[in-house]
This record gives C-alpha cells, structure tokens and sequence, in this order.
C-alpha cells in the first residue's frame, strides 16, 4: 500500500513539474495571450566563431544587442575556456557584468520561450556530444517557432539555424536547461523574481559598476518599491559613486519605508556624517543602535565613530 | 597550450567566486552592505509574500472552491522552513501576469498542501499534528 502511494506521490509530482522526474516527454509550451505562435529577433547580430570560442562568439552577439560594444576579439581574453564548464558560465557572467549588463540565469526551460516573445535573446549552453564525453557548446536563441515545433540560433557558423524541438531539448537538458540574459539595467526579464533581479544587480554593485547598479536598483524599485535591499542598494551604490546628495535621499526613503530596521538609518548616519552634517549624522546612528537587531554591534561603531568626530 | 593555463585560470576564478560569496565585509567602513541586508530580508520577505498571496481574496475563492479551508492552508504555509517558504514564494513569483496565472499560483499551493499532507500521512514527515502516525488513518487526500 505504502509503495503505490509513493509511487502515485511521484507520478502526480512529476507531472506537474516538469522536468523534475522525466517520466514523460516535455511538452513544448502551447501559444497563450503573452506567447505568440512564433517570434524571432532581427536585432542581434551574428559573429561565426572561431574554435573553441563559441563563448565569446555568444556574449558578444548579446552583448553587442544589449547596447555595448563588443566582438569575439575583445571578449575572448575575458572569458577563458577551461575544459570544465564550471568555471566558464561564471566567466560569460562574470564578463557581462564588468560590461555594465545584468547577467540573469533564466529558471526552466519554458522561461526561454517567454523571453524571447519578450525580445530577449538567450545564451543556451548545450551538450552536442555524449553524457560520458560531453561537447560543450553556446549559442544564442533568437525565435522560436510553436507550429513548425523549430528554434531558432545563432550557432557555430550558421546565423539564423532552425533545430527541432526534440533536439534542441535534448542537448539543452544534459546542461540542466543552463539558460542567460544579458541585459541592460533598464529592463526586467519576463520571467523574473525580486530576489535573482535584486541579486542580479548586485553583480553589478560587486564588479565595481556603481552606475549601472543605481540604473537596475530604480529598476527593481520600478517594479517592487517595498524592497529594503533595492532601496539599500540604491543609497550604497550612489555612495561608492561619490554622490552623497542621491545616497542620504536613498537612505532617508528606506528609512520612512523601514523605520524598525537599523541598517537604512546606520547607512544615512554614514553618508549624513560624509557631507558634515554631524548632528543629524549623530541622530540616525543613535537610531540604529536603539532598533538593534543582529547588526546592533555595526551600528554601535558607526556611533563611536561620529562621536569622535573621526574625518 | 588552452588546457596548460586553464587550471590555474579555474582555480583564480574558483577564489574569485568563493570570496564573493563570503560573509558579507562590505566595500565601504561602517555601511551595511547590500548582500547582507539582501539575505537578512529574504526569508521574511517570501513570507510575507506568501501570506498576502493567501490572503488575497480570488486566492481565498479558488482555495474554497477546492475545499480546502484558506486558514489551513496558511498553517501548512508557515510550517514550511525558510528554505522551502523561499523556494514556494520564488516559483509563485515568476509566473507570468495574466488570468491563467491565478489557476498555477493557486495550483502550486495546493501541491505543497497535497504533498505535505501525504508525507506526513506516511511518516516522512511530522507537519501536521492532526495526521496520526499508524497505517489506519483515514486518507481523505486520496479523494482530491
């Protein structure tokens, strides 16, 4: 009895999330109001790759739809190619941020389609050998076509190649369905949550991009102007920036949005104190330290320091 | 001559990612970081979602018009660990606006109640306090 039980506990999880037992053929996704029968991208350019260099070859061609300057040549010494795929997806991430462009790892295959009807290209990556001796290859998905069950890629040498579905799917699997936005920090993906966008544009804020962050920062505010981190991020990023005036204008809007939480007035007490404004600087860190929390032992120190009228 | 600078490349970018991934110094003296205050925030957050998902009232409609009590499923909600509360609000949350979508979001909540409510029905779970552990109980989940 238990084992029927269990064994229907998985038929039934697996069915209804795809992908998860590959018990069943996946379905490609049916035509819907936000997911027209066919798309296809006319603006991102094609550069045929050279050996090995299909990575670069892939981030340029986004790169390049993205607004950003770029070609195979200049790209290939940022993005090395190891043998192991590992550290090479972190490589294409890593060298979209350091342009300024928000990397974001799409979620499920089906999230691809939806991207694409949306005008955004995705980089694919796909096994075009065996599970034991995998060949590993990106290109860039810029249609789709539901009917004629077809995808359509910048690939290898062949700008605009048509592959089936079945064996798009098959290849595409065996990276677990590894899918990559390169966008500019205007624009949300279709398919987008608040933490991996949020995450995302704090990609940015680690490579050193303070201007592109602010840019995804009022991004995400935009669309989710409840999000402490966003607003955080916002002051933080205006503060590496050097402009003060947007970084306390940042903090003070946390802070009325989050009056419990220390860190927005801990982080305005800084940029406060940075323009001399001490006494003010002085109210929000002994604000901080009376919130408390986890953090209390920051704030704490951030008082000391306005205390003794450190420069 | 690829393969000769590619470890020592993996290694770098192995560090590079391991550090980036540290507990959480920020760049500048004295200010909280973004990264800190992004993982502070993100369990509450997701339920936080998820309770004003639950609360929403063509939600609430679907739920009853699928017996099950809202106020039930809000207690198998909050029985859910950090991780898992992340991982529902996550998936609820990337499903494309539309009517249709209302059906998916209400469709996944049932899941995690059907699903929790038979893993604890057979043992591998101990959610509910109302599942008694012994094979006599009656499954009324089986009906759904």
């Amino acid at each position: 009895m238990r084992r029927i039980i269990i064994a229907l506990l998985v038929l039934i999880v697996s069915s209804m999330f795809p992908g998860c037992g590959g018990v069943f053929f996946r379905q490609w996704p049916q035509p819907s109001e936000h997911l027209p029968v066919s798309h296809e991208l006319d603006s991102v350019p094609f550069y045929p790759q050279e050996a090995y260099q299909c990575g670069p070859a892939s981030l340029s061609m986004v790169l390049t739809w993205s607004g950003i300057q770029a070609n195979p040549e200049t790209i290939t010494p940022e993005v090395f190619t190891p043998s192991r795929k590992g550290s090479l997806q972190s490589a294409m991430i890593g060298a979209a941020r350091r342009h300024g462009r928000l990397a974001y790892l799409i979620t499920g295959p089906d999230s691809m389609f939806e991207e694409v009807a949306a005008g955004h290209p995705v980089i694919v990556l796909q096994n075009l050998g065996l599970s034991w001796y995998p060949v590993w290859h990106y290109a860039v998905v810029v249609g789709y076509d539901l009917h004629k069950g077809t995808v359509i890629l910048h690939s290898g040498v062949t700008p605009r190649k048509r592959l089936s579905f079945r064996v798009f799917y098959n290849t595409w699997a065996r990276s677990d369905y590894w899918g990559l936005l390169v966008l500019p920090p205007s624009r949300l993906p279709a398919m987008v949550t608040k933490h991996n966008y949020i995450s995302a544009v704090l990609g940015l804020e680690k490579a050193r991009k303070w201007r592109a962050a602010t840019e995804g920062y009022n991004t995400a505010l935009a669309r989710w102007p409840d999000s402490l981190s966003a607003h955080m991020g916002l002051g933080n990023s205006y503060y590496a920036l050097g402009d003060l005036e947007s970084a306390e204008a940042a903090f003070r809007e946390a802070a009325r949005r989050f009056p419990t939480d220390g860190m927005a007035y801990n982080n305005l007490a800084q940029v406060l104190w940075a323009q001399g404004k001490q006494q003010d600087a002085l109210e929000a860190a002994c604000r901080a330290v009376d919130l408390g929390g986890p953090l209390v032992e920051e704030y704490r120190r951030t008082l000391k320091e306005i205390q003794a009228g450190k420069p | 001559m690829i393969r000769r600078v590619a470890k020592p490349v993996s290694i770098l970018l192995t560090i590079c990612m391991l550090l980036l991934s540290l507990p959480h110094k920020s760049a500048f003296a004295g200010m909280i970081g973004t990264e800190t205050v992004l993982d502070a925030t993100r369990s509450q957050e997701a339920r936080d979602y998820l309770n004003r998902t639950l609360a929403r009232e063509d939600v609430r409609a679907s739920l009853i018009a699928q017996g099950i009590d809202p106020l039930e499923a809000k207690a198998r909600v909050d029985s859910l660990s950090d991780a898992e509360a992340v991982s529902l609000a996550d998936q609820l949350e990337e499903l494309p606006a539309g009517g249709s979508a209302l059906g998916i979001l209400v469709g996944a909540i049932l899941i995690v109640f059907i699903v929790l409510l038979i893993t604890d029905i057979l043992g591998y779970t101990d959610v509910f306090p109302f599942v008694k552990k012994h094979s006599e109980v009656k499954k009324d989940s089986d009906n759904k």
